[in-house]
């Protein structure tokens, strides 16, 4: 569930000219300013996802203090986990509902103290008790961004029949053999268990018995799929092409393809959709002035960030004033409502998965992968 | 190679009287050798041995989610027999890795052949053309070839063009093929140029003793050229296999569903799955596999090469 995000804006060309200038920009201000560190101890340093090193995202930040953090960017959560471990003096870390219990348990996690954020108070209500956002009774993460993952078909390929009855089982299905990609990961085992009835708390939490429950329906869709992405991009050129017809997905390939003239449909599975919420954690590791990291998540709390987001990139964000701030048409367009609260509470969100159980999922579906075609 | 380096600086040095340091040396081979050797020896030990010695003390320590238990124990090597899987994965890995050497000898060596006897002038701008492809990097190697064997790819649009099928051949990607087709063209040029440096090396008065003596080209070939290529051949061989058994790259960009290799669990073990003993053991495994094969293939290749230059003397 790596999302290589700008890689793969830039991969579809929805990144202009300005915007990669930007980002080159900012990654030469980034490394101009590395030496500097070691005389300016108190500038913070985030970990990011490439491609959210962008002043929109944290435009109050660069008003105030005139100067952006420095970044330094993972293509995968566990790759910014083993370097943090290994001493990086990271502050700030942006990981995802389902990765933050590995940074939790490792003790890297600072609890952050919301009294100091300024837009806390908006952010959607439901959010800040979320599990991931909260652990263990601290808020462990800020909610920033979030969205869906579900499955993005043709409807001109798909059967007519399944557009009446949308599923998670077309990714299973031999019907479409050689015709879906599903994503590369664990996530796979958790809507393996959805197709089985297994509850929605139950798929995070599976029992060695229920795995193997799980197991005969992911070694059916090894057969079936044509390839599990590792970057959205792929899958969407390969639905663009007619090389696949349905796919897992975000909201902005939504937005990618229906902009293209591709006749697709964002499905809302009768198991349920998924939501991802990802967020800022503080990080015990860092060198940097702590006041600067609470402006810096404050920043990102902004409506006027939520805006940018839901306009510019197609996700959602934490702050409930940004969804009456963007434009309603872009809200329609991602097929969000400007009411958040029931958009997420009718989702399934991806729970925290125990470590020593996120483990197992992951060696079973290697298992699976390795077995198929041997 | 010590020993040769050792043995070859001795040769050339001269008695001749002298003092101090140079003194030193001149008395004593050994030093003379080490001090040639200790870049590369720093190097090795550095990069080499050092990593290697953590990675067989990782595989008899044990990782319970994010803490390692140094305590020393076999689990990790028994746990590769518990699960057929790793041994499966092992062997298809060497398959795939064999049939890539095998198939990137035979498309080389008439290259090679056409280098080192047919070209007579312009030999250095034929061995920069072999070479350009190598400018770029492993990784758009492998992507120009998802490229080429893409659905809308070079091959499928141009057969669709010339009218022959209708639909984009969907077998070309995502498969084992597609891996070893990629892993084929990716490391050509290691095995077009040991070979074409074992011909080039090769007496041409021999092959004309062999016309005189009544070969025709075809048995000329087999009892003369072949054996006496063998050295580069066998080294081409070893670049290609050992490498590529341990592959993870390729495999997940073009192998899809069915391509998977050894490399890529050892990966997992090492990233998501957070299991850096077992990743450790597997690695180990594949070491251990690896040098079988080869010392299989030295033998089988001192074998056939005897037998050879037998029937040619």
């Amino acid at each position: 569930m790596n999302r290589v995000k700008f890689i793969d804006r830039m991969a579809q060309g929805k990144v202009a000219r300005r915007d990669m200038l930007r980002a080159a920009a900012a990654i030469g201000v980034g490394v101009s300013t590395m030496p500097l560190k070691a005389r300016a101890a108190n500038n913070i340093t985030a970990m990011e996802w490439a491609g959210y090193e962008a002043p929109e995202y944290y435009q109050a930040y660069v008003a105030k203090h005139e100067k952006a953090p420095d970044f330094s960017f993972f293509s995968t959560e566990e790759e910014a986990f083993e370097k943090i471990r290994a001493g990086f003096p990271a502050d700030l870390m942006h990981p995802c509902t389902y990765s933050i219990n590995q940074f939790k348990d490792g003790g890297l996690v600072k609890p952050i103290d919301t009294s100091r954020l300024s837009n806390w108070p908006d952010v959607i209500e439901p959010l800040k008790t979320w599990s991931g956002v909260v652990l263990e009774g601290d808020v462990v993460m800020v909610p920033t961004d979030w969205g869906n993952s579900s499955v993005l078909y043709r409807t001109d390929m798909v059967d007519p029949e399944y557009m009446k009855d949308e599923s998670w089982s077309i990714l299973f299905d031999e019907k479409y053999t050689g015709r879906v990609a599903p994503s590369d990961g664990e996530s796979n085992v958790e809507i393996a268990g959805l197709l089985l009835g297994m509850s929605r708390d139950d798929i995070f939490h599976m029992t060695d018995e229920q795995m193997e429950q799980v197991r005969p329906l992911l070694e059916r869709q090894t057969k079936v799929a044509r390839f599990y992405w590792t970057a959205q991009a792929e899958a969407i050129a390969a639905l663009a092409s007619g090389e696949i017809v349905a796919a897992y997905a975000w909201n902005d390939a939504v937005k990618t393809l229906t902009k293209d003239g591709i006749p697709v449909k964002y499905a809302v599975p009768k198991e349920g959709i998924f939501t991802w919420l990802c967020g800022l954690t503080l990080l015990n590791s860092g060198e940097g002035d702590e006041a600067l990291t609470y402006d810096f998540l404050d920043a990102w709390l902004s409506p006027e960030t939520g805006k940018y987001m839901i306009e510019e990139v197609g996700y959602g964000h934490g702050n409930r004033k940004s969804f009456e701030l963007a434009a309603p048409e872009a809200l329609a367009a991602l097929g969000f409502s400007t009411d958040p609260t029931q958009m997420l509470s009718d989702g399934i969100l991806f729970q925290p998965v125990p470590g020593d159980i996120n483990t197992k999922y992951i060696n079973l579906f290697n298992e699976i992968q390795a077995m198929s075609g041997t | 190679m010590a020993n040769k380096a050792i043995a070859a600086s001795a040769a050339r040095a001269a008695p001749r009287p002298a003092s101090g340091v140079s003194a030193f040396f001149l008395k004593h081979e050994w030093a003379r050798g080490y001090t040639l050797l200790s870049p590369t020896l720093g190097v090795m030990i550095i990069a080499m041995c050092v990593p290697v010695f953590m990675l067989t003390a990782h595989s008899f320590w044990t990782q319970n989610y994010l803490t390692i238990d140094k305590t020393f124990t076999f689990a990790n090597y028994v746990q590769f027999w518990e699960k057929e899987i790793y041994f499966k994965l092992l062997v298809k890995s060497i398959k795939i890795s064999a049939i890539v050497t095998f198939t990137t000898v035979v498309l080389a060596y008439p290259m090679a052949y056409f280098m080192a006897f047919k070209v007579k002038k312009n030999k250095l701008v034929w061995l920069i053309l072999i070479t350009v492809p190598f400018w770029t990097s492993f990784l758009l190697r492998v992507f120009a070839w998802k490229i080429i064997l893409g659905f809308n790819g070079v091959i499928n649009s141009g057969l669709i063009s010339l009218g022959l099928i209708q639909e984009p051949l969907e077998f070309l990607l995502y498969n084992p093929t597609a891996v070893i087709i990629t892993l084929a063209h990716a490391w050509a040029a290691f095995v077009i140029l040991p070979i074409y440096v074992s011909l080039e090396k090769i007496d041409r008065s021999l092959l004309e003793a062999a016309t005189d003596l009544g070969d025709g080209p075809v048995s000329r070939f087999l009892r003369v050229t072949l054996p006496l290529s063998m050295p580069g051949v066998i080294a081409a061989c070893l670049f290609v296999f050992i490498p590529t058994v341990g592959d993870y790259v390729t495999p997940k960009l073009v192998g899809g569903t069915e391509g998977i290799m050894i490399g890529n669990i050892i990966q997992s073990q090492f990233g998501k799955a957070n299991n850096w003993p077992l990743g450790s053991a597997l690695s180990i495994y594949m070491v251990f596999g690896i040098t079988l094969c080869v010392l299989g293939f030295l033998l089988v290749a001192r074998l056939i090469t005897k037998g050879g230059s037998l029937k040619a003397s």
